[in-house]
């Protein structure tokens, strides 16, 4: 194919792209606004003080970066096990990015969590059955991260961080479903039971799908720029002066 | 059984690897087959062990194909790697383990009866008995080829094959790898051009 | 390419009898391990034996046993594969041996390793720290399966560890958040065989994760160790 001249066709596609890209900004921000200020109150979320259960409202945020963080790192898994068989560059970079912002939105889970937590529970860190399944999976995909900067040569590199990446993929869910219940109790609310008000849970599932969409539009963009810097660096070296 | 058709060959096409930024090995084609040594030479750092290393399967091509044909049967590099013998500079035995062990346990690896362990060892004056890591370096170099030459491989893949080799023990692996290329083929990687019986081919890696 | 179970099993013993010959010739696990063992129980026993604390840190001490454990397999497993890297024996492995067969040859020299050293370990730290144990068979399924899980899911991330730089460091990094989930069943049947009254379905949750690993490892050793 050769080479295509700025035509309609292409602006056609950036404008698409453009207009999705602000419904979904605007998505985030109306969960956001009609969340923090208009939403009805949970019930049970009082506050140790007793004060009005406003805190709750964290909600639309705290459960939604949770769920996309851990999409992006069940996302990472597959693709790490697609690499394994297929041994194609871009399985290996889209896991890397996948990872990469799992662990960003695993961290603003985190954070968020412990300062709901400190109003709610009165203290940053209770080693809650579910802050204790996050930690490990943070310090799980941490390590991966650390294992991609100990191995020089990129076939390597790749092959082992996917064989690491894809052994997440079966220990997760030992991580994230099997010990919480060890717990004689947690206090999270299960999600199952949870008494919560469908205009609540509407707002928790619409924030959720704002995070998980941006979360897919950041890792594409991720994946473009780490192949634009392999795609620099495969350029063989010159000789030295 | 056709005659003009190789039993066993060996052929590679355009393979490419690179260390990083560093390209090593760019686009190196060629192809010997039963009977026949292709010898790669090259000055330092041209390439010639890590196109050794690929066609070994011991390190994955980032470009190109290999194609090996052992008695008329396609292997994938799995069964590759199992066919072949290989001698390297860098190709280390335990040194916890005296001769006859080492080969020993690879024999046992293999498959095979431990007596050709001792046979190999007699064959090229090693102590049997001594253990790897108080071997000299010319006698390093010849339990490398005992164990390469082990499970009589169809193919033999040499790297820097005779460095470290006093005169009776050119002499004595030249002797086994004439006999192995009655029924095998080798690629034979040196700095400079050696001489070696039955070049069929060679391929000059470098600029 | 389907060769005979037969072979496979000849391997798998090979590399495992391989493993044992050099060891007993150079000690270096072994001594690692035990001095390693025995440097921490002795810290421990001190401090916390029976004048250290008073008799209320009990539910503490089937941790610690656990913990003594973990560092002490995770000074000396790593080695399986970091050796053959060091000694650039890795080659001549790859040329000649099944991957699964060593992987499992591997497995087993290092669950010997962990089960000699809970043999020497366990014994020692219930007599120094006066600890009865009110259910001796769940405690010793659980050491049982607990080694067991360790040896599988380290000589797992040894493999992955031997083909990177900052080796030992990096065996902890990854090890510890496989193994922690291992860890706090063993450690949660531990506490209930000492104390008696150890909960439903946990020595199925720990032989659950062991296989978890086990096949795991078997699935994933071969792309870890071939490029």
């Amino acid at each position: 194919m050769s080479h295509r001249t700025a035509g309609e066709d292409e602006i056609d596609v950036s404008t698409t792209r453009k207009a999705l890209l602000w419904f979904l900004w605007l998505w985030i921000a109306a969960v956001t606004v009609i969340g923090a200020g208009f939403s009805p109150l949970a019930q049970g979320f009082a506050g140790l003080q007793g004060d009005s259960p406003l805190s709750s409202r964290i909600v639309y945020f705290h459960v939604p970066v949770a769920i996309a963080s851990f999409i992006a790192f069940v996302a990472a898994g597959v693709t790490s096990v697609r690499y394994l068989r297929r041994r194609e560059p871009r399985f290996d970079r889209s896991s890397r990015a996948a990872i990469e912002l799992g662990l960003l939105f695993g961290v603003l889970a985190t954070v968020t969590g412990a300062v709901w937590a400190k109003v709610q529970w009165g203290a940053y860190w209770n080693w809650d059955p579910r802050q204790t399944s996050i930690v490990l999976a943070l310090v799980y995909y941490g390590a991966y991260l650390t294992l991609r900067d100990a191995i020089e040569d990129p076939e390597t590199r790749a092959r082992i961080a996917a064989a690491y990446g894809a052994l997440g993929l079966i220990v997760a869910p030992f991580l994230y479903f099997v010990m919480p219940r060890m717990a004689s109790f947690s206090l999270h609310p299960k999600p199952a039971s949870a008494e919560m008000a469908s205009p609540i849970l509407g707002l928790v599932l619409a924030g959720t799908a704002g995070q998980v969409a941006l979360f897919a539009w950041i890792h594409n963009l991720r994946c473009r720029q780490l192949a634009l810097d392999e795609r620099r660096g495969a350029r063989p070296e010159e000789d030295e002066p | 059984m056709d005659p003009t058709l190789p039993q066993t060959s060996l052929a590679f096409d355009r393979l490419t690897r690179g260390y990083g930024r560093l390209m090593v090995v760019r686009e190196a084609s060629g192809a010997v087959a039963a009977g026949q040594v292709l010898l790669i030479t090259g000055t330092n750092g041209s390439g010639k062990s890590t196109l050794l290393r690929c066609l070994a399967g011991l390190m994955a091509p980032q470009a190109g194909t290999i194609a090996c044909t052992v008695a008329g049967r396609r292997l994938d590099v799995a069964a590759r790697r199992r066919a072949i013998g290989y001698v390297a500079p860098d190709l280390g035995l335990y040194p916890e383990l005296t001769c006859i062990e080492n080969l020993t346990f690879f024999g046992r690896l293999r498959g095979l009866p431990p007596a050709r362990g001792a046979a190999l060892l007699d064959r090229l004056g090693l102590p049997p008995k001594r253990l790897a890591g108080a071997l000299s370096s010319g006698m390093l170099q010849r339990l490398r080829w005992a164990w390469a030459l082990l499970h009589r491989p169809p193919i033999l893949l040499l790297d820097e094959p005779l460095q470290n080799l006093d005169a009776p023990g050119r002499r004595d692996v030249l002797e086994l790898f004439e006999q192995h290329l009655e029924r095998g083929l080798a690629v034979v990687a040196s700095p400079d051009s050696l001489e070696l019986p039955r070049v069929a081919s060679r391929l000059e890696l470098g600029r | 390419m389907s060769r005979p179970v037969s072979s496979w099993v000849a391997e798998t013993l090979a590399i495992l009898l391989k493993e044992w010959r050099g060891e007993l010739r150079t000690r270096y696990a072994l001594n690692t391990v035990a001095l390693f063992a025995v440097t921490t129980l002795v810290v421990v026993s001190i401090n916390l034996g029976p004048l250290g604390v008073s008799r209320a840190a009990l539910p503490v001490l089937p941790v610690v046993l656990w913990l003594i454990l973990l560092f002490a397999a995770s000074a000396g497993l790593p080695r399986s594969f970091v050796h053959e890297e060091e000694i650039h024996t890795a080659a001549a492995l790859r040329l000649a041996a099944t991957p699964s067969a060593l992987y499992c040859g591997k497995m087993l020299y290092n669950l010997s390793l962990i089960y000699l050293l809970e043999l020497l370990v366990a014994p020692l730290y219930l007599m120094l720290l006066e600890l009865a144990v009110a259910e001796p068979v769940t405690f010793v399924a659980a050491l049982a399966a607990g080694g067991f899980g360790l040896a599988a899911g380290s000589t797992l991330i040894a493999a992955m560890v031997a083909q990177a730089r900052i080796k030992a460091t990096l065996f902890a990094v990854l090890a510890f958040p496989v193994l922690l989930p291992l860890l706090v069943f063993a450690v949660q049947l531990t506490l209930g065989a000492v104390a008696g009254d150890p909960k439903n379905g946990l020595v199925e949750l720990l032989i659950l994760y062991d296989g978890t690993l086990l096949v795991a490892g078997l699935m994933l050793f071969p792309v870890i160790w071939n490029p």
